[in-house]
């Protein structure tokens, strides 16, 4: 038989469906190699089925920004209705040396720093259009770099709902404490984007903290 | 033989008088030449991310980009923590914390402990 709770829950879920829904711009952000699309790839595979980018192990593979949209994911009885934003990734620097350690060309490698200082820039820019965002952090690295401190503080500046994700818990450096000591006001969400490990917690957290 | 390496100290006042947009293509300017800068009053987080997009712009072979680091109060324009700034120079005194910056062919890293910058210069090896 159903209980009182049980009926609440389902007419909220029938409210929910003729609820207008609006699609939040989530930005995934962060410095390069924390796995954002790794992570994009993920959610993106979950809900839509195709892939979001190219995963590689080179800095600054994204140099772009890559969007899926209308990602509608689901979760604890509520849809988000998502356009989801992969960020190049955000540095202070960029050396075309660091790319031909890879075995890349200096052609390559030259063209491809080029890329990479306008990806930072549009990625910047794009501080101020997202709904919201989800800050990567590679799990296995110093989590207090100023490159976080800097994307943190500014898009809480405009009041945009964040989440932390602590990535790659799936190695054995990781150290995921570290990130919620140093950013102990904020929700982290421990996953390896790679194995898939937790994503339902972050499932939890993006449709119950970014609508 | 031991490369010398130049640290200018920048008084709030030296860039105070600045507009936003000035004050980060002076900041550029000095980086380019090779020095380090410490700055008595610490850059907000959008100043930090107007310079790190001014720096981007400015990339070539022989300047590949900065290292930064902030400690203290970093308010960042029209919120709370940049009024208290405001006030607090206002009232004569000065916000706490500081800036320092470097270009990263000279600074290899700047690293937060939190309440300690270390900023480590050099061929990389530890002497």
């Amino acid at each position: 038989m159903m209980g009182l709770d049980d009926l609440v829950n389902w007419f909220m879920s029938i409210a929910n469906v003729f609820k207008k829904r609006k699609t939040v711009r989530l930005g995934l952000y962060g410095a390069p190699n924390a796995g954002k699309t790794s992570l994009a790839n993920k959610i993106s595979m979950d809900w839509l089925g195709e892939p979001v980018g190219k995963v590689s192990r080179v800095p600054h593979e994204t140099r772009t920004i890559q969007q899926k949209e209308h990602v509608a994911v689901k979760a604890n009885g509520h849809v988000l209705d998502m356009n989801l934003l992969d960020m190049p990734g955000i540095s202070t620097k960029v050396d075309y040396r660091d790319f031909m350690k890879y075995g890349i060309t200096l052609e390559e490698a030259q063209k491809r720093s080029k890329e990479a200082t306008k990806g930072i820039i549009e990625a910047i820019k794009w501080l101020e259009n997202v709904d919201a965002a989800l800050i990567v952090m590679d799990s296995t690295e110093d989590p207090y770099t100023q490159v976080n401190i800097t994307i943190i503080g500014n898009l809480e500046a405009r009041s945009i709902p964040v989440i932390l994700v602590a990535n790659k818990i799936d190695l054995a450096k990781s150290k995921p404490g570290k990130i919620r000591e140093a950013y102990p006001q904020y929700p982290v969400v421990e996953i390896s984007a790679l194995k898939g490990d937790n994503m339902d917690e972050l499932y939890h957290e993006i449709t119950t903290r970014l609508r | 033989m031991i490369a010398m390496i130049e640290i200018e100290f920048l008084s709030t006042a030296v860039l105070s008088q600045k507009a936003e947009g000035e004050k980060i293509k002076f900041l550029l300017t000095s980086l380019k030449k090779g020095k380090i800068l410490v700055l008595e009053d610490p850059l907000t987080h959008g100043e930090e991310t107007m310079l790190i997009e001014a720096t981007m712009k400015k990339v070539t072979s022989g300047f590949p980009g900065i290292e930064i680091g902030t400690l203290g109060e970093s308010g960042v324009a029209g919120t709370a923590s940049d009024f208290r700034n405001q006030l607090i120079r206002m009232l004569g005194g000065k916000p706490s914390g500081f800036t320092v910056i470097g270009p990263s062919k000279l600074v290899r890293q700047i690293k937060r402990d939190p309440e300690t910058l270390s900023l480590f210069a050099g061929d990389g090896r530890k002497r």
